[in-house]
């Protein structure tokens, strides 16, 4: 452990050098094209664990199921158990790893844009925020049939296991690196 | 033989040129089997040498295995057993899919810099080829290159056990360059990486990373990447864990936190033995392994071998490889091949007189942080029984004495 130590102190004084390196001028090329704010926007689809990026819409457990079952039962198994024959990845990419999820934005932004894995992108906003509310009721995160979200209640929802992640020294990351995550 | 070759299409170009009939081909092959003094190219095969990009011999048969239950998820594991020196031809190089192989057109391929910068700005390949371009050779590894290990001694061969690394030249344009091209604010700490595959594989990358060593690479091994290689571009963050080296790159946002996605909290996170989850353990810390002799093969009886592997570390640079040929009784300094260069596969070989009796071999690395590769029983003391994810430990070979290897624990 001590060589650890000795390693994040050289990370940190890299760190420290590089920070400086941020706003050092550098002659400009000129390359590429300046774009606005809503060309970045039809590029830009990824949701922030603070809400940010979460469309408009709403979905209830009711609509999750019904999406559930035509749209991903198939690969996850009827229990969120996954199914063998689908590949490693169903067997854990269910319950597992929900339970192990720190932040619910992270959900919402994996099934909209890459799921189903044969057709992702398709799911409506309402259909993505159905599937959250079914999740996180079906695996025991929120006990509530009835819950419905949307941007605002989805980005509060406090997943049990946020405080369980960590910083692990020998990650060989400075706590400077790592802090307000 | 040689009577395989008259069934080759090189005979049909001859014939078509009108310079040879079958029987001539036909006595040539009977004069072949007699002497050796004939040439290994007979009549008809191949002279006008005017392949547009060549195979390999058909003889050679070694490729990646591949794993796939879907279709889309899954990848190819390079064949380390019949490695040689420490580059990794692309076509065997290994690759890992989320939700499948894109066909991109490069012409219309687009890369979007946005978020805490002075400017958003879109490239085209063009743009991006036009800046100074740097070349490094670079080990990738994924994470999960031996995760199969950690329960016991599964694979049959090393390309089981370790085939998920590789090594390549890679060439392209330095992050550095391109996000002060942009201007990045002072409180940007992290950027999002996000690829063009069905999956929009996402990842965090920290900015200290980006500015320090990272790069988007549109070759590798002096051309433009493979298709499973991310082509038209590829993020390459030198020894982080082979899954943020974002494949099909079209986005980059700069913010001042990580995004968390999906995948870097599910997979790639590190469970404890205390039920903590390590999160952030990207680099891919020191490893070797010996390719040859290794499992799956067997040593023709007493005498002479070359012990030949690999060392990498994903912290910087190989310092020495250590092999013991006694159970990890007693080790020996291996012999680095130049050139020896920081996160890159370092080949090493160690002449060795097996003197025929039962043994196991082993090797072990250490970097130029002074971190030597550790033990199982020290990796279990770190992650706990189910952090399969980031197994660098060292791997055992017994040789037995009809010369089998075997792949084993202890």
């Amino acid at each position: 452990m001590s060589v650890h130590k000795i390693t994040l102190i050289a990370a940190l004084g890299a760190t420290l050098a590089f920070g400086t390196l941020y706003a050092s001028a550098q002659e400009k090329y000129g390359f590429g094209r300046s774009v606005d704010a809503d060309e970045v926007a039809r590029y830009d689809g990824d949701i922030h664990t603070d809400g940010t990026g979460l469309p408009a819409g709403s979905g209830n457990v009711a609509l999750g199921a019904e999406i559930f079952e035509i749209q991903c039962a198939l690969c996850h198994g009827e229990n969120l158990e996954g199914v063998r024959a689908m590949g490693a990845g169903s067997m854990h990419e269910g319950r597992r790893d929900i339970e192990l999820l720190p932040y619910a934005t992270s959900l919402f932004d994996f099934i909209r844009r890459a799921m189903p894995l044969t057709d992702p992108g398709t799911l409506s906003n309402d259909e993505a925020y159905g599937l959250v509310a079914f999740l996180l009721n079906e695996t025991g995160v929120v006990d509530d049939a009835n819950l419905t979200l949307d941007a605002a209640s989805l980005a509060a929802i406090k997943m049990p296991n946020r405080p369980n992640f960590i910083i692990d020294p020998a990650s060989r990351f400075t706590a400077e690196d790592l802090k307000d995550n | 033989m040689k009577t395989d070759l008259i069934n080759k299409p090189t005979r049909r170009h001859f014939m078509q040129a009108g310079v040879a009939s079958s029987a001539a081909l036909l006595s040539s092959t009977a004069l072949a089997q007699e002497t050796t003094l004939i040439p290994s190219r007979g009549p008809g095969d191949t002279i006008d040498g005017s392949v547009t990009y060549a195979s390999r011999s058909p003889f050679v048969k070694d490729g990646k295995m591949r794993g796939s239950a879907n279709g889309l998820s899954g990848g190819g594991i390079t064949p380390l057993q019949n490695s040689q020196g420490m580059v990794t031809p692309s076509g065997l190089h290994f690759e890992v899919h989320h939700s499948g192989v894109p066909e991109i057109d490069p012409s219309e391929h687009k890369l979007l810099i946005h978020g805490l910068v002075g400017d958003d700005k879109i490239f085209t390949m063009e743009d991006l080829m036009r800046f100074p371009s740097v070349s490094h050779f670079h080990f990738l590894e994924c994470a999960g290159n031996g995760m199969g290990e950690w329960m016991g001694p599964r694979g049959q061969t090393v390309q089981q056990t370790h085939g998920l690394t590789s090594c390549s030249q890679w060439t392209g344009v330095s992050l550095k360059v391109l996000l002060n091209e942009l201007g990045v604010r002072g409180d940007a700490k992290w950027l999002l990486a996000e690829g063009d595959d069905g999956a929009r594989m996402t990842r965090s990358i920290p900015m200290w990373k980006a500015m320090d060593d990272a790069y988007l690479a549109y070759a590798q091994n002096g051309e433009f990447l493979r298709p499973e290689q991310g082509f038209p571009l590829r993020l390459i963050v030198p020894g982080f864990e082979g899954n943020m080296n974002v494949k099909w790159i079209r986005r980059l946002e700069v913010g001042d936190k990580p995004w968390w996605t999906h995948h870097e909290v599910t997979e790639y996170a590190d469970p404890r033995p205390d039920d903590k989850i390590r999160a952030y353990s990207f680099v891919m810390e020191a490893r070797s392994v010996i390719t040859s002799p290794s499992a799956g093969m067997k040593l023709n009886g007493p005498g002479f071998y070359e012990i030949s592997g690999l060392g990498w570390s994903g912290a910087g640079t190989v310092s020495k490889v250590e092999v013991s040929t006694d159970g990890g009784n007693t080790w020996q300094n291996a012999n680095l091949q130049a050139p020896v260069l920081p996160k890159c596969h370092t080949r090493f070989t160690m002449p060795w007189n097996w003197d025929g009796k039962e043994t196991t071999i082993m090797s072990r690395t250490t970097d130029d942080t002074g971190y030597t590769q550790p033990t199982y029983d020290q990796m279990y003391k770190l992650q706990g029984p189910i952090g399969m994810m980031h197994n660098n430990a060292i791997q055992n070979w017994h040789i037995a004495q009809d010369g089998e290897i075997t792949n084993v624990r202890s």
